[in-house]
């Protein structure tokens, strides 16, 4: 192990301070304040690894590091573990469960858990604590949604069964996600004290301004390469000050401040499924609303051949290239390069004939000579809203709105914020984001049942074989069978599916990349395809990172 | 007397803190904020109506306004101000912890700005009409003008990201324990945001000190000791100083409201940990109960300078505490 040495918090300091083995910034306790270690890294004797790592990535939880509030939920819960993780490529493999079952009806999760774990505080870990965390995290109004679980109950100890009150595969990201709690020390203040089983310990957390975690050195898993984890809170520029003056090894940046260069650290482009993509009303406007007396349908949008035009007509290269500066990929759905991705869903390139051709089918011509198209006496022109604050979807929007103008398709533009958008989205175009490893956000966006109900499927979308699918996927007992049907959701062999080639619910438009600066001597694997927000997910493969000089 | 004193200030103060209550919460549930949206966030899609209901009763926002307004006050009476929901803590603790970081800030800006603002008017009154009075002026106008969170732009740009003489973020060093800080680590991390308010807070005791001592100056009995041949730094010190002081300790104690609310952009803007940046997030989260519970704080904050600014108004202008005393029967 580089670099392993057993000892006392305030040794790791001291020789983090005088050993040469120095990331932490020379004195702790001398002059200088914060900027201290600018110049240490050329002091680094070859061959010797640093204990300490610092990182700018975000990663404060405010309400605490308690899982049952949510804690976890993307990245490493770092304090606690979790039954299942995924590794890099997103496959399921076991953590702290030696293997899990579920019944044929999709109700019974039969989880067994490794034996001789024990709590930080030295107290075993149990199939009682795991019950607990579920029934626990059942019941509290956090941040994770496992409202599904009837009872968690514990058949011996090291055997928990699950007990949901419908199926749902999807469940399977709550063992993903849940970090273990213990039974005897979870309580109103465990955020702030949280006592684990994962691969680090908190030292402590100064709120607003950092997080100091330390190795568990009774982790069951293989020992973490640092010792020593300090997490800086800053904002965009703090962190890219504090790259530039070598305080942390790796720094999560916005795409704007990517073209800058720091000494000593590489720009990491991390691949997500952080997409943007408009959200198409798919009602005509009917008259009606919704229950707080929104008006719900568009009769622009709500023309097949209109979705399928814009999809068709946006070159999504030139967006990444001009607004994403590079930093980014085409999307074709909001599940992009997660294993229930279906390739066949994407549309190669952008093809402005086609689309023009896809709308003259449609029955869409300029009738009254002013260069936009009209049918029935509607004329194709809406608004498309977008969060005023977000000058990457307000960039997207222009730019979307240019290659859609061509067609006769006439786009205005209007920035707003969240609580003006709510209103207005089931009846106007809305430049949204999403991405999650957890299916069930395909669900929400997509299922009929589902029109409505706060930000899912706002649209109002409605597909008979779509929901056939997602129900089917939802229902699923086996994981694989299951991504079958996410998959035919997006399109089946039939060209049925919520996809461009099928109902064009959305325009998905790009994919983010994350980008980070990232010390030349630091190794973080191969990671995850991050989901939505930008910085702490790159701790999901933590515990193997490495220090490669 | 002074317990009259007293009952009447209490009374109002009890008062104050109801309007405030009342003004602060009618105003949260009039705004556009919905708390469970914000608390949720991008987990929105993932965030059944099931769940919702789960927070909004952890919240307690599942009963009407009134209602919630009258356990929040019932509560309040027995000394519980709530739990926030944005840190999942009592809310006394979460003011009591970033009040701590505040003070230091706050203080700081406070004396310097009094003190500075204090001699450059003074200076500038004596100096009436000179570039001096001309440049200090000018200097006060422009920053009596400048928003807080400019000036703190400007020199967090200036001074920590180009020039990197001063950190970006933080009270104390990252990675260390705050308590290891020594006195320089922390007074470096706290330089630029005491530098942002001081600057901004000068500007008004400048002026009024400047307008007040050139009043003085003008009067009879300043007219008296110059044609008795006092001049200078005399006539300054003896005439001057204490009858200029009075007007200035009011407004440097009435202050402090302005300074509370330039410490909110400043902080917000250093990356400060202090009150200022958890009533940034309050409001923009709709967590009532910690904005209620700052809001009260403040008031009493405030309420405690202006007390205070009457108490040594009445120390170091006799007359004044006679006044106060004939007028009570």
């Amino acid at each position: 192990m580089l670099g392993r040495v057993a000892l006392t918090l305030a040794a790791v300091m001291l020789a983090a301070c005088g050993g040469g083995a120095d990331l932490a910034g020379p004195d702790a306790g001398s002059s200088g304040g914060g900027n201290t270690s600018g110049a240490s890294k050329g002091a680094t004797p070859a061959g010797e690894a640093p204990t300490e790592l610092r990182l700018a990535i975000g990663g404060e939880d405010e309400q605490g590091y308690d899982p049952t509030l949510g804690w976890g939920r993307y990245g490493a819960p770092l304090f606690q573990s979790t039954l299942l993780r995924r590794d890099a490529e997103l496959d399921i493999v076991n953590d702290l469960a030696t293997g899990y079952e579920v019944s044929e009806d999709g109700l019974t999760y039969t989880v067994t858990i490794r034996d001789g774990v024990t709590f930080t505080d030295g107290e075993p870990l149990t199939a009682d604590d795991v019950a607990y965390t579920f029934n626990t995290a059942a019941e509290e109004g956090g941040l994770t949604d496992v409202t599904v679980l009837d009872e968690a109950v514990a058949v011996d100890d090291t055997t928990v069964e699950l007990r949901l009150s419908e199926p749902q595969s999807t469940f399977v990201n709550r063992l993903i996600t849940l970090g273990i709690v213990p039974e005897h020390a979870h309580g109103r203040d465990y955020g702030r004290n949280p006592v684990g089983s994962g691969p680090y310990v908190l030292e402590r957390w100064d709120e607003g301004q950092q997080l100091i975690v330390t190795r568990n050195p009774d982790y069951y898993g293989e020992q973490p390469a640092f010792e020593r984890l300090v997490f800086q809170f800053t904002d965009e520029d703090g962190n890219l000050a504090a790259a530039r003056a070598g305080e942390v090894q790796i720094a999560v940046v916005p795409p704007a401040l990517a073209v800058e260069q720091v000494p000593g650290m590489r720009l990491l482009a991390v691949e997500s499924v952080d997409n943007r993509g408009i959200l198409f009303p798919f009602q005509p406007d009917n008259g009606e609303t919704d229950d707080d007396g929104n008006p719900i349908g568009n009769d622009v949008t709500s023309d097949l051949a209109i979705r399928q035009a814009i999809n068709y007509a946006i070159d999504r290269q030139a967006l990444v290239d001009g607004i994403l500066e590079g930093h980014g990929s085409p999307a074709t759905g909001p599940v992009d390069g997660l294993p229930w991705y279906e390739p066949e869903s994407a549309i190669d390139g952008a093809d402005p004939e086609r689309a023009a051709q896809i709308l003259a089918d449609g029955g869409w011509e300029d009738a009254d000579g002013d260069k936009i198209l009209d049918k029935d006496g509607v004329r194709a022109a809406f608004t498309i809203l977008y969060p005023a604050d977000d000058s990457v979807r307000q960039g997207l929007a222009l730019a979307a709105a240019d290659m859609i103008l061509p067609l006769g398709i006439e786009v205005t533009l209007e920035g707003a914020s969240f609580d003006q958008i709510e209103p207005l989205m089931h009846s106007t175009p809305v430049v949204f984001g999403w991405g999650s490893h957890d299916q069930t956000e395909m669900y929400n966006l997509y299922h009929s049942s589902l029109a409505g109900t706060g930000f899912y499927n706002a649209g109002y979308f409605a597909d008979q074989q779509v929901d056939s699918y997602l129900d089917m996927a939802m229902g699923a007992t086996d994981l694989e069978e299951a991504n079958a049907f996410w998959r035919a959701a997006q399109l089946d062999d039939d060209g049925n599916g919520f996809t461009t080639k099928g109902d064009a619910g959305w325009a998905w438009l790009v994919n983010l990349d994350h980008l980070y600066f990232v010390d030349e001597c630091l190794d973080v694997g191969s990671p995850q395809v991050e989901p939505h927000g930008h910085g702490y997910p790159i701790t999901a493969g933590i515990a193997s990172w490495q220090w490669a000089c | 007397m002074a317990v009259g004193l007293l009952a009447g200030r209490a009374g109002r103060l009890a008062l104050l803190l109801v309007g405030v209550a009342v003004a602060c919460f009618a105003l949260m549930e009039l705004s556009p904020v919905d708390p469970i949206d914000a608390y949720v966030g991008a987990e929105v899609t993932r965030i059944g109506p099931e769940q919702r209901a789960l927070i909004a009763e952890r919240f307690g926002l599942d009963e009407p306004p009134l209602v919630r307004f009258g356990l929040w006050a019932g509560r309040l009476l027995r000394g519980d101000l709530g739990t926030s929901t944005i840190y999942n803590a009592p809310v006394i603790g979460v003011i009591a912890q970033r009040f701590v970081a505040s003070l230091a800030l706050l203080a700081t800006a406070w004396a310097l700005s009094g003190l500075l603002g204090f001699g450059l008017g003074i200076l500038a009154a004596v100096k009436r009409g000179s570039p001096v009075d001309r440049a200090i002026r000018w200097w006060a106008y422009t920053l009596a003008s400048a928003p807080t969170f400019w000036v703190a732009l400007l020199l967090l740009t200036t001074f920590s990201v180009t020039l990197g003489w001063t950190p970006v973020c933080c009270a104390t060093p990252v990675g260390i324990d705050p308590a290891d800080a020594t006195l320089w680590q922390r007074l470096h991390h706290l330089l630029l945001p005491a530098a942002t308010l001081s600057l901004v807070g000068i500007a008004p005791i400048t002026l009024h000190t400047r307008e007040q001592a050139i009043e003085i100056l003008r009067s009879d009995f300043v007219t008296f000791a110059r044609a008795q041949g006092e001049h200078g730094r005399g006539l300054v010190r003896h005439r001057l100083l204490r009858n200029v002081a009075v007007p200035a300790l009011l407004l440097q104690f009435a202050s402090l409201s302005e300074l509370f609310g330039g410490a909110v952009l400043a902080e917000a803007v250093f990356n400060y940990p202090g009150l200022g940046q958890s009533t940034v997030q309050a409001g923009l989260r709709g967590d009532v109960p910690l904005l209620l519970g700052i809001a009260l704080f403040t008031t009493l904050f405030v309420f405690a300078g202006n007390t205070l600014g009457d108490v040594v108004h009445g120390i170091v202008d006799p007359r004044v505490g006679s006044l106060h005393r004939g007028a009570r029967p």
